[in-house]
């Protein structure tokens, strides 16, 4: 199980890191953490001839306060923000999501933004950034883009994401009132990618809902009837024939089974949010 | 973990294990540890179909030399596998591919190069052009009439069928209570976390083919590869060096272990093919993979009789030498009774040929099935009855008076108190506590159940047994080679192999007993067909019983010889003297092991008139009873059950075991807990599905569940210790025993959180969404019912 | 090929490798460094687990060109290291191996746990241990072995401590012991203050 041949990079900025990426005729592929791209290559389901190595660059691992927002920079690993290296503004969310995620010794070099940019439909942080409306960052040949997450991926491991484009890092806005949250993921055993997935948020006691489901679709996707009714007043199970119309929409081939256990997840994320 | 009481010598010791020191260091040294001059890395082409017909391989050209293909291996002997039985259909398997494939996984070519990354690269252009045929993956439908064949001149897809019949079938007709239930246990890995591995030269010094394999049993290895490859077994050398875990997985010979042999003869420089994890979990040995289709009868008041029906195998492409996987039909089918009072049995089994991964020996072998139909049939009985289950189990069981107890079967249960392991399971479970809290119901929606297994274990079986299951090879004894050195240490060399049991711990413990010396003083050998005399190797739980008794018995020849040198020595008759603390005592005075080895080896001047010199001896050793003695047990857990996601946790798990007189009580409790495990991941995480075309889909650990450190509880134990009659110091074997009944008592549970809608489990693993399918399921049936 | 210089066990290594190459495959087949093993090679197993720039790393989801300038310690580097002692010692007395395949990653893995957790308790250590697999032991000796050695740890580290802070304060009291008698002897030495007398 060893990957194919492939040439290395390991440029000195993020221009040289776009251009490398962007080269023509060749088959290129960034990498951060390489938590999934060594997997993958190891296994040769993916192929590059060339290995950008952006794990050395600075400009990708600030993380900073702004007056209304935190700047999460993409070569943050999991266990950085488990470990409270960056400062959690969201009542603790941020080091619950990453303190789950996969292994000690993957969080240890596992990326946010590799993460996002591999848009695996299962994976924890889009599915939190999408429910914290973060946007993106992304330095490219045409120059810097923003945009929210949930526009950002696409699809299953699809993105906006193109040849020469790399993900700087994330800015999380964050409330003016304390987040209340509720995190809930089935997965076959510990560390395992998630078969359903739900954060909830709520801006302080009676603020602005946000509910995502991820593991259910092609991408994280916020419930809407859910939050509305949320909003509304409605709890427990007055919600199920919103999780019903919701899944519908967001996981239009889920079976009896996944409908059951997404709605399970959904309803004890929002209770959890609730108690807290 | 259970609290032992301190032991008065050796046996009974808890002895801090030898292996450890090597292994803490970094020192282990595994197939793929070895370092070799020139040596070169294989990697496979594998079918990416299930079945097909290979039309043409095609090498590149310019490095055509290092692909090999079966016609470059030069003539290879294709072994019959499998019992030796005239019914039982031969599969020929070759290392790679003649022109058909059967199953996805199958080596078609080896590709050779200086890495493994060059050689998998020399593999990716090799092209294998293959014409599709229909897949048969369905070992039910494959004996259909209609289904497709694997191999075009047996008449069905049947390896082998059989029927088990006892006492008088007809009559359960008319049975008060009649259930019949189906269950699957689905086809799993052994997943030893060292994978496959074998590296081969030919050694021109000593004029043989060097193979190093990680293996359980080397001797028996050797006989495959010489036959394969025509050469007289003095010239094949297997060493096994430490093996990282095997669990039946590392028992057969496989086409890997051919090919890569074949090519380090043609080529003259050192090869080895180190399996990876993908290989492992698509070519592997698999096991298990039962289907059963079974009614019971019983009485209105409780009592058992008979459970007929089908239990079909599904056995995978072809048979793996030596045995084949036939023994999962007879053993699940002869172990359906269980431990109860059942007379009569009316059985058909069907080892079924399919375009799956060929099936081999994994931990349990069968009985996990077996286990957990009659265990979950019980629970039915006594769902269908109202019946608390325990005490329906209680009802049934053979109790201590009866033992030696005769199955409906055939199977001889020895010794041991059934009742008593039931009894102390429930009382650790505390069964009326859960009832209590059932009661009450969980704040957090989930529901709890509590489920009981009993298992039996036979272990340490001998001729008798594998001659009536018309074995190839019939592993009827095993053998001990000690030598006292000058300085009175010891060295014995074993024929089975340790990988990961302690065999140099417990069985110098052994030696130590027998001898009166320190087990620092003994050292023990094995794994090298160079120096270890011949055994059949570790699997079966057979090794303590049966190298225990070698090592017994060779230990007690070298006492004879001591003694008569010792009494020579101190000029007084053998018949006066005795042996204490390393030294032989007289009626005056003492003479110690050093001093008499060293004259029986160095200075045979002083050895009595006509003695031969050395203190080295050989001895075989086999149980005065053959059919097996019987380890046993009660399993018993409470589970957490979320029903819309069907995600479970084991709240306690605790087991009462009699594996009979325990050597080194602190292996017991490691062997019974990492046997669980195993037979949870069985119950719970481990499967290896396949689509309809035959194309595996868990070939990777990302969708292959290993259950880790939070998956597993730990287990609280019991020890019953009734020792057996037929082998020495009454030890049975228990290697097995944990990864059997876990399947069993773990659905049992289950199914006991949701007995009040009448919800079955009947099918492992217990995914979350079989759980919770079930669940709905039962529920949906309620409330149309309503 | 692509020049790299690792600091590796304390030495130095500077050689030119495949950029396909892991760090599991650099250390084995390049260094001879066997006993950080491969059960998977795509990261659930464990067994390759290593220590880079003191972060407990899957060897076989990082490649050699990776680590360049990197410090990198296996278990072969951490003989004489005070947490791997007291973890050889508790995995033996606790029978926390077996066939000892997975035991080079687990004892990494396990001394990673007792650098972040003061003592930790058998839950964490299950929790923490997660991605470390074991097929032989069924764990329960390994948490066991791990939450001993916590305690062990613990304990010698309060010892050190105690140790430490006994010297201090001798120290401490020498000097203030030195200072008085310098003071006493300054005065005693000091010529009589004209006019005293
Ligand atoms: C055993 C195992 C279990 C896991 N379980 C989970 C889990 O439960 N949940 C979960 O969320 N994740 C899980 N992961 C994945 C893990 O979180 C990865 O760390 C993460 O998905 C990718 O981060 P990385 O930095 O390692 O990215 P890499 O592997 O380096 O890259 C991943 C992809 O992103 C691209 N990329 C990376 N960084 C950038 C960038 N800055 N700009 C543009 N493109 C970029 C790469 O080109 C590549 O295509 C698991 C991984 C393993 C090995
Ligand atoms: S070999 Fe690296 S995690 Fe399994
Ligand atoms: S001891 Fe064998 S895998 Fe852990």
């Amino acid at each position: 199980m060893k990957p194919a041949s492939f040439d290395y990079v390991r440029p000195k900025t993020v221009a040289e890191a776009s251009v490398a990426l962007g080269r023509k005729g060749v088959n290129t592929a960034a990498i951060a953490g390489g938590q999934s791209l060594i997997p993958m290559l190891n296994l040769r389901v993916a192929f590059a001839d060339l290995l950008v190595d952006l794990s050395r660059l600075d400009d990708l691992k600030v993380v900073t306060r702004s007056p209304d927002s935190i700047w999460i920079g993409a070569l943050t690993t999991h266990a950085a923000i488990e470990d409270g290296k960056v400062p959690d503004l969201f009542n603790g969310l941020l080091k619950r999501v990453a303190g789950q995620i996969s292994y000690r010794a993957v969080r240890n070099h596992g990326t946010i933004g590799g993460s996002v940019a591999l848009a695996d439909p299962a994976a924890d942080w889009p599915c939190c950034l999408i429910a914290l409306g973060a946007t993106v960052r992304v330095v490219g040949r045409n120059g810097v883009r923003v945009q929210p997450v949930s526009e950002f991926v696409r699809g299953q491991y699809e993105t906006t994401l193109s040849a020469g484009d790399i993900v700087m890092g994330f800015d999380v806005p964050t409330p003016s009132v304390p987040t209340r949250w509720g995190f809930s993921k089935v997965a076959r055993k510990s560390g395992a990618f998630a078969q359903s997935i739900a954060i909830a948020t709520a801006l302080g006691r009676s603020g602005r809902v946000n509910v995502v489901l991820g593991a259910a679709g092609p991408k994280p996707r916020a419930l809407r009837t859910v939050a509305e009714e949320l909003e509304g007043g409605k709890s427990g199970d007055e919600l199920r024939p919103a999780i019903e119309a919701d899944l519908a929409q967001v996981a239009p081939g889920a079976d009896d089974y996944q409908k059951r256990m997404h709605t399970a997840t959904v309803l004890r994320a929002i209770r959890d949010m609730r108690t807290q | 973990m259970a609290d032992h009481p301190p032991a008065d010598g050796w046996i009974g010791a808890s002895l801090l294990r030898k292996e450890d020191a090597r292994h803490l260091l970094g020192h282990g040294m595994f197939v793929a540890d070895i370092r070799m001059p020139g040596l070169q890395d294989i990697a496979f082409v594998r079918s990416q179909m299930a079945h097909a017909n290979v039309r043409q391989i095609v090498k590149p050209p310019e490095a055509a030399a290092s692909v090999f293909t079966l016609a470059d291996l030069g003539p290879i002997a294709i072994l019959e596998a499998g019992p030796e039985l005239a019914a039982h259909r031969h599969s020929p398997y070759p290392p790679l591919a003649d022109g058909r494939v059967r199953y996805a996984g199958q080596t078609i070519a080896a590709c050779m190069a200086p890495t493994r990354a060059e050689a998998e690269d020399l593999a990716d252009r090799v092209t294998a052009e293959l014409e599709e045929l229909p897949a048969v993956v369905d070992c039910v439908a494959a004996m259909l009439p209609d289904s497709p064949r694997l191999f075009e001149h047996w008449p069905d897809n049947a390896f082998i069928t059989g029927n088990v019949t006892e006492g008088d079938p007809p009559a359960l007709q008319a049975a008060p209570v009649r259930l019949r239930r189906k269950f699957r246990m689905n086809r799993q890995a052994t997943v030893s976390l060292e994978c496959r591995g074998v590296l081969a030269y030919w050694d021109h010094r000593n004029d043989e083919l060097t193979v190093h394999l990680s293996t359980q049993g080397g001797h028996v290895m050797r006989i495959a590869i010489a036959q394969s490859l025509g050469l007289p077994e003095h010239k094949v050398r297997v060493i096994a060096p430490d093996v990282g875990g095997g669990f039946g997985g590392k028992n057969r010979i496989m086409p890997e272990d051919i090919a890569v042999c074949a090519i380090a003869m043609k080529v003259g420089h050192p090869v080895r093919w180190i399996e990876d994890r993908r290989e492992h979990l698509i070519a592997s040995v698999h096991a298990r993979d039962h289907t059963y289709d079974l009614t019971i009868s019983a009485d209105r008041d409780g009592t058992l009789l008979g459970v007929e029906g089908d239990v079909y195998i599904d056995a995978g492409a072809y048979s793996l030498w030596p045995t084949g996987s036939f023994m999962e039909a007879s053993m699940a089918s002869r172990n359906l009774t269980g431990p109860y009072r059942i007379r009569h049995l009316k059985l058909n089994t069907f080892t079924v040929a399919t375009n799956k991964a060929p099936m081999g020996p994994y931990r349990g072998v069968a009985r996990p099935g077996a286990c957990f139909a009659i265990e979950r049939l019980v629970d039915e009985v006594a769902r269908e009855l109202g019946r608390e289950p325990f005490d329906l189990r209680r009802q049934n069981i053979v109790t201590a008076a009866e033992l030696p107890y005769r199955t409906a079967a055939g199977m001889r249960l020895d010794t041991g108190d059934y009742v008593q392991a039931l009894d102390t399971a429930r009382d650790m479970i505390d069964l009326p506590a859960i009832r209590k809290r059932q009661e009450v119901g969980e704040s957090d929606g989930r529901a709890i159940g509590v489920g009981f297994a009993f298992y039996t274990e036979q272990s340490g079986h001998g001729t008798v047994e594998w001659v009536k299951r018309k074995s190839r090879v019939v592993p009827g004894y095993e053998s001990a080679n000690a030598r006292m050195l000058p300085d009175g240490s010891v060295i014995i060399h074993v024929g089975v192999q340790n990988h990961g049991q302690g065999h140099e711990t417990t069985l110098s413990q052994i030696a130590a007993h027998e001898l009166s010396i320190d087990p620092s003083r003994i050292a023990i050998k094995y794994g090298d067909t160079a120096t270890a005399p011949f055994g059949f190797g570790t699997f079966a739980s057979r090794s303590i019983v049966f190298s225990g008794g070698a090592v017994a018995r060779a230990s007690r020849m070298l006492i004879d010889k001591l003694k008569r040198i010792g009494a020579h020595l101190m000029q007084t008759d053998p018949a006066n003297v005795r042996i204490e603390g390393g030294e032989v005592h007289g009626p005056s005075g003492s003479v110690g092991f050093a001093e008499i080895a060293y004259a029986a080896n160095v200075r045979q001047e002083h050895l009595p008139a006509g003695m031969d010199p050395l203190l080295d001896v050989t001895a075989t050793y086999e149980p005065t009873e053959t059919g097996g003695v019987f380890a046993y047990g009660t399993h018993a857990a409470v589970v957490a059950v979320d029903p819309d996601t069907g995600t479970l946790e084991i709240l306690d798990y605790v087991v009462t075991e009699d594996c009979g007189t325990m050597i080194n009580p602190l292996i017991v409790d490691g062997q019974v807990q990492g046997g669980i495990a195993q037979g949870i991941g069985t119950a719970l995480y481990e499967e290896i599905p396949y689509d309809e075309i035959g194309q595996p889909l868990a070939t990777t650990f990302g969708d292959y569940m290993v259950p880790c450190a939070p998956e597993i509880p730990t287990v609280r134990m019991a020890h019953i210790v009734t020792p057996a009659q037929a082998t020495e110091y009454g030890v049975k074997g228990l290697g097995e025993g944990g990864a059997i009944a876990p399947p069993a008592v773990l659905a049992n549970a289950v199914a006991d959180a949701f007995r009040k809608i009448g919800a079955s489990f009947n099918e492992t693993p217990l995914t979350p969404r079989r759980v919770s399918e079930a669940v709905a399921r039962a529920r949906r049936a309620r409330d149309d019912a309503a | 090929m692509t020049a790299i210089t690792i600091d590796l066990n304390g030495v130095r290594i500077a050689d030119d490798v495949e950029p396909r190459q892991s760090l599991a495959d650099f250390l084995r087949e390049r260094c001879g460094l066997t006993a950080t093993h491969l059960g998977c090679e795509h990261g659930a197993c464990g067994a390759c687990t290593v220590v880079v720039d003191g972060k407990a790393t899957r060897s076989c989801l990082s490649l050699a060109v990776m680590s360049d300038g990197r410090v990198v310690l296996t278990l072969e580097g951490l003989r004489n290291d005070q947490i791997m002692d007291i973890l050889r010692r508790q995995f033996h007395e606790c029978h926390a191996l077996q066939c000892g395949f997975c035991t080079p990653g687990m004892l990494i893995m396990a001394r990673d746990i007792l650098q972040r957790h003061q003592s930790p308790d058998a839950n964490t250590v299950r929790h923490e241990l997660s991605g470390q697999i074991c097929r032989c032991t069924g764990y329960a000796n390994i948490v066991k072995a791990v939450v001993a050695a916590g305690k062990d740890l613990a304990a010698a580290q309060a010892h050190a401590l105690a140790g430490a802070l006994a010297e201090a304060e001798a120290l401490i009291q020498a000097e203030v012991q030195a200072r008085v008698d310098d003071q006493v002897r300054a005065q005693e030495d000091a010529p009589p203050k004209p006019g005293t007398e």
